[in-house]
């Protein structure tokens, strides 16, 4: 029978506010605390390159996880807005009186107005052709860039100097610290903009289409109209980080936009997991800091972020924010201690893995630079010669036994997850 | 007063034409079923009439204003709301949100991202009440596409009517039901089409004769008899052309 309408279940509301604001209160303390926990100017630089990649990378889950569209062309947004901020700090390079901290805003335009003029095209459709379209007009707009070497400076891009500008409210760009809680700010504030648009009917509607766009169509909204404005406010958030990097770097080149920078946006927002909001921000902040790390040890890096891409694909598609909410409910319970002895248990058979993989992967890497005639640099203090088959073959050992390994261990560690699980939700 | 008029209506998929020819008139307040066999064209009906596909010609009249070939959306802002066969929801939003998102646009919500969707106080309260109204209250917070079928299917139709809509399609709403659940759901079905008008293609003809206050047969892409129950109960033409084996069920 029909349930009496007293029957509704009253949610409780008070409160809830304040818990929703408590996370971004922390985040804001963190990100203060922050460039006194890592120590340097290097620090500092790898800081500003994560406030800048936490915005990308969530604009573009705006598209992916909310939206339902994977748009393989998104650096052009961030490109273009980083141009036009670009230009406009050449303005004050030449004397005009431009606040220079709010040039994120005209990244912001530059990527509006970039993606309203790509969106018009490419959101007409969903799924693959939607793709496919992103990529090409990604292609053109880089072509072109290169074509118009007065307006986007050909091959060397264009520079400029953020302290030429007038100070405001402080801010003359005199210390990297300045240019880092510069970024910080925007990042943040952007962040919330961003969190604050998943809570009103547009977000929700983009949630619709990402689900089944065509019931959206049966219920009085045109689906493509709904992907064409949640595309445009995606691209000028991707502007503003665009507008960022254009004031980090001081300078924007063609390579800002190409295909290398919208393959990593996806690739940091996927291991992140799109699933989550906070998802892309914990991908953003990894990567870049395994692009930083890496790459001090290892000239194949690259090549490290591409297999941990494949592997969350494979074994872990909600990525690291799912993995972490796979587990929230059994902290709640109290239950984390049961999977404990069976995730330590694969440990083993994972080092083995990993330790197989890097070798397998360096080799590789390795016997390639010998190849060209360069000489690579001994990795992690080791000098191996990759043209021997011994190193070879111990690489290949190490993976295989860390496969057979984890063929043993695996299985009994994801049954007592779903067993600790089943019984925290139903408790 | 006439709700829903189809006129002439035609279609065809190559050379196999399913929609030859289709008159059909449904009055204000009127719950009117489409029954006929297999093949007999009833989705494409509703597929034409709803703006899924478009008609090779004939027209589609809605309270009097021409909709044929407007696209769904624009049908939806008229007036008129559609469920599926195939359930057709948000499988990763949850019951309440999948309910709040069908009445967005009669909600006055339009494409705004400026203002809260929870500041929406009557949105929120109308989820609310279909919520109760289709017993699901306490599936509210599930993801659409974990519920159980008979809930999916409920909720189909909470999606459809959410919007206000004063003309509802229900496509097969009973389908894969078991007995329990199907009379749970007519009674759903005339509490919530309740003041509005409702054309529903039905295969189960005791729901059909239960709830119906006209009856469409359609055989073959055509209208072969148009009435209350009784007459086309005992429409000579009916029993030949569709019901053939089950006409001694009506009887009985």
């Amino acid at each position: 029978m029909l349930a009496p309408a007293q029957a509704i279940v009253a949610r409780p509301r008070a409160g809830s506010a304040l818990r929703s604001a408590a996370p971004w209160v922390l985040v804001a303390a963190l990100a203060l605390l922050m460039p006194h926990v890592v120590p340097g100017g290097f620090g500092l630089s790898l800081l500003c390159r994560m406030g800048i990649a936490i915005v990308f990378a969530l604009s573009f889950n705006m598209l992916l996880g909310q939206g339902g569209m994977l748009d393989f062309g998104h650096a052009v947004f961030l490109g273009l807005g980083g141009f036009l901020a670009m230009h406009l700090m050449r303005l004050a390079d030449a004397g005009w009186w431009l606040p220079l901290p709010l040039l994120p805003l005209a990244g912001a335009v530059g990527g509006l107005l970039a993606a309203i003029a790509a969106g018009w095209i490419a959101t007409r459709r969903a799924g693959t052709a939607f793709a496919m379209i992103t990529l090409g007009v990604a292609e053109l707009v880089v072509v072109i860039v290169l074509l118009l070497p007065g307006a986007f400076g050909g091959e060397e891009g264009l520079s400029g100097d953020r302290s030429s500008g007038p100070p405001v409210l402080g801010f003359d760009f005199g210390t990297q610290m300045q240019a880092y809680h510069l970024i910080a700010a925007w990042a943040w504030g952007c962040a919330l903009l961003m969190w604050l648009y998943t809570r009103t009917p547009l977000g929700r509607l983009a949630n619709a289409v990402r689900d089944n766009a065509e019931r959206v169509g049966f219920l009085g909204y045109n689906p493509a109209r709904i992907r064409w404005l949640v595309f445009a406010l995606s691209g000028l958030f991707a502007g503003v980080a665009g507008g960022l990097a254009a004031l980090n770097d001081e300078i924007v080149t063609s390579g800002n936009m190409g295909a290398d920078a919208s393959g990593s946006v996806l690739l940091m927002t996927f291991i992140g997991g799109i699933g989550t909001f906070w998802g892309p921000v914990v991908g953003a902040i990894l990567i870049t800091f395994l692009s930083v790390a890496l790459s001090t040890v290892t000239d194949a890096w690259q090549l490290y972020s591409g297999l941990l891409f494949v592997a969350m694909v494979v074994w872990a598609p909600g990525g690291l924010s799912g993995i972490i909410l796979a587990h929230a409910p059994l902290v709640r319970a109290g239950r984390l201690g049961r999977v404990v002895p069976g995730y330590l248990l694969c440990l083993p058979g994972l080092v083995l893995a990993v330790a197989g993989t890097v070798g397998l992967a360096e080799l590789a890497f390795r016997l390639q630079a010998v190849r060209n005639g360069a000489s690579p640099r001994p990795v992690f203090g080791l000098a191996v010669d990759p043209g021997s088959l011994l190193p070879w073959l111990v690489a290949l050992a190490l993976l295989l036994a860390g496969a057979l390994l984890l063929r043993r261990t695996a299985p009994p560690a994801r049954a007592a997850w779903q067993e600790a699980s089943v019984a925290s939700t139903a408790a | 007063m006439t709700a829903l008029l189809v006129a002439g209506l035609h279609k065809a998929f190559g050379p196999t034409r399913i929609i030859q020819g289709i008159e059909l008139s449904v009055a204000k307040g009127e719950r009117h079923a489409v029954i006929g066999p297999n093949g007999a064209g009833k989705s494409t009906l509703f597929h034409l009439i709803s703006g899924r596909l478009r008609a090779d010609a004939g027209q589609v009249l809605l309270d009097g204003h021409d909709i044929t070939g407007l696209p769904p959306h624009d049908i939806f802002n008229r007036g008129m709301a559609r469920s599926f066969q195939v359930t057709s929801l948000f499988p990763k939003l949850s019951v309440f949100e999948n309910l709040r998102a069908a009445a967005m646009r009669d909600g006055g919500c339009g494409l705004a991202f400026w203002r809260r969707l929870d500041g929406y106080a009557p949105l929120r309260q109308r989820a609310e009440d279909l919520l109760a109204m289709l017993g699901l209250d306490r599936r509210r917070d599930v993801l659409a596409g974990n519920l159980a079928y008979a809930d999916q299917r409920a909720l189909e139709i909470g999606v459809t009517v959410a919007g206000g809509a004063h003309t509802i399609l229900l496509d097969e709403p009973t389908a894969g039901m078991s007995r329990a659940e199907t009379e749970r759901a007519v009674v759903l079905i005339r509490r919530v089409t309740e003041g509005r008008t409702l054309v529903m293609i039905e295969h189960d003809l005791g729901v059909v004769f239960d709830l119906a206050d006209r009856i469409s047969v359609l055989a073959e892409g055509r209208v072969i008899a148009s009435g209350l129950p009784d007459q086309v109960r005992g429409d000579p033409a009916v029993r030949t052309a569709y019901l053939g084996a089950a006409a001694e069920t009506l009887d009985a």
